[in-house]
């Protein structure tokens, strides 16, 4: 699954470990997401959403 | 390189040039056994001083790579101290079992209670597994732990089908059935490396 976490990080001027704070979890998994390694769970995807005040369907594409 | 610089590289080393040492050196124990170049008592002693001296920084040299790659968690300390605890503890259990058993030829009941001894640090680590899929809130590193569990699960079940076939056709010798705890600690230590690597 695509996704748009990097650009939105960037934007933000939130490096991965800025993020992985805001989300409370470690900084190789905000690097595994990003990068399409690892698709986060429903629960981590909502929180990912809420942490940048987007829909889901806006940072997760298909694909 | 002078002296200073060359140990300072040593004692910095990854978890994998410590477990490959323990691993070689334990190796050369049990070769120099076999060979007759040392005896029973020496075999032992030297089992007994190289498992924990090479556990212990092989413990710390993990959870420092797992801070520096931002991969630690408290969840994951706790799994690393455990597990350097049961894995200390087998590797100063299996050598003296094997040679009371060797030395003083006890009964059954003994002989039974000596093999329930060594095995329970291989309760404790599987124990330790468990606690630590159970804590770990990250979802992305329990992940990793079971996809590494499952690399060390294959290398036992694969290898152990091979060895065994090969047993079957007479074309190696024996291996105890204990062999697999270290088989699966390698097999899964082949995982973490690889998925450290960037490959799922």
């Amino acid at each position: 699954m695509k996704n748009r976490l990097k650009v939105l990080r960037a934007e933000r001027g939130w490096s991965q470990q800025d993020l992985a704070d805001r989300l409370e979890v470690s900084r190789q998994s905000v690097n595994a997401i990003e990068t399409g390694k690892y698709d986060p769970s429903l629960p981590l995807a909502f929180r990912i959403a809420e942490v940048f005040a987007m829909r889901i369907e806006e940072i997760f594409l298909k694909g | 390189m002078n002296a200073n610089s060359a140990m300072r590289r040593v004692f910095t080393a990854g978890p994998a040039f410590w477990g490959l040492a323990m691993f070689v050196a334990m190796g050369a124990i049990v070769a120099l056994r076999i060979l007759g170049a040392i005896d029973a008592i020496v075999s032992v002693a030297l089992m007994l001083v190289v498992g924990p001296a090479m556990i212990v920084p092989m413990m710390r040299a993990a959870d420092r790579l797992a801070r520096e790659k931002g991969c630690g968690s408290p969840a994951g300390r706790r799994y690393i101290m455990r597990m350097g605890a049961s894995s200390a503890a087998y590797t100063v259990l299996l050598p003296v079992t094997l040679w009371c058993w060797e030395h003083f030829r006890p009964g059954t009941v003994v002989t039974v209670l000596l093999a329930l001894a060594v095995v329970l640090p291989v309760f404790a680590m599987f124990g330790a597994v468990a606690r630590y899929l159970a804590e770990e809130t990250d979802e992305y590193l329990r992940h990793r732990t079971v996809s590494a569990l499952l690399w060390g699960l294959g290398a036992v079940l694969v290898l152990g089908s091979l060895w065994g076939f090969l047993e079957t056709f007479r074309l190696v010798p024996h291996v105890p059935g204990w062999a697999v705890v270290p088989v699966w600690a390698i097999g899964m230590g082949i995982g973490q490396l690889w998925m450290g690597a960037g490959k799922r």
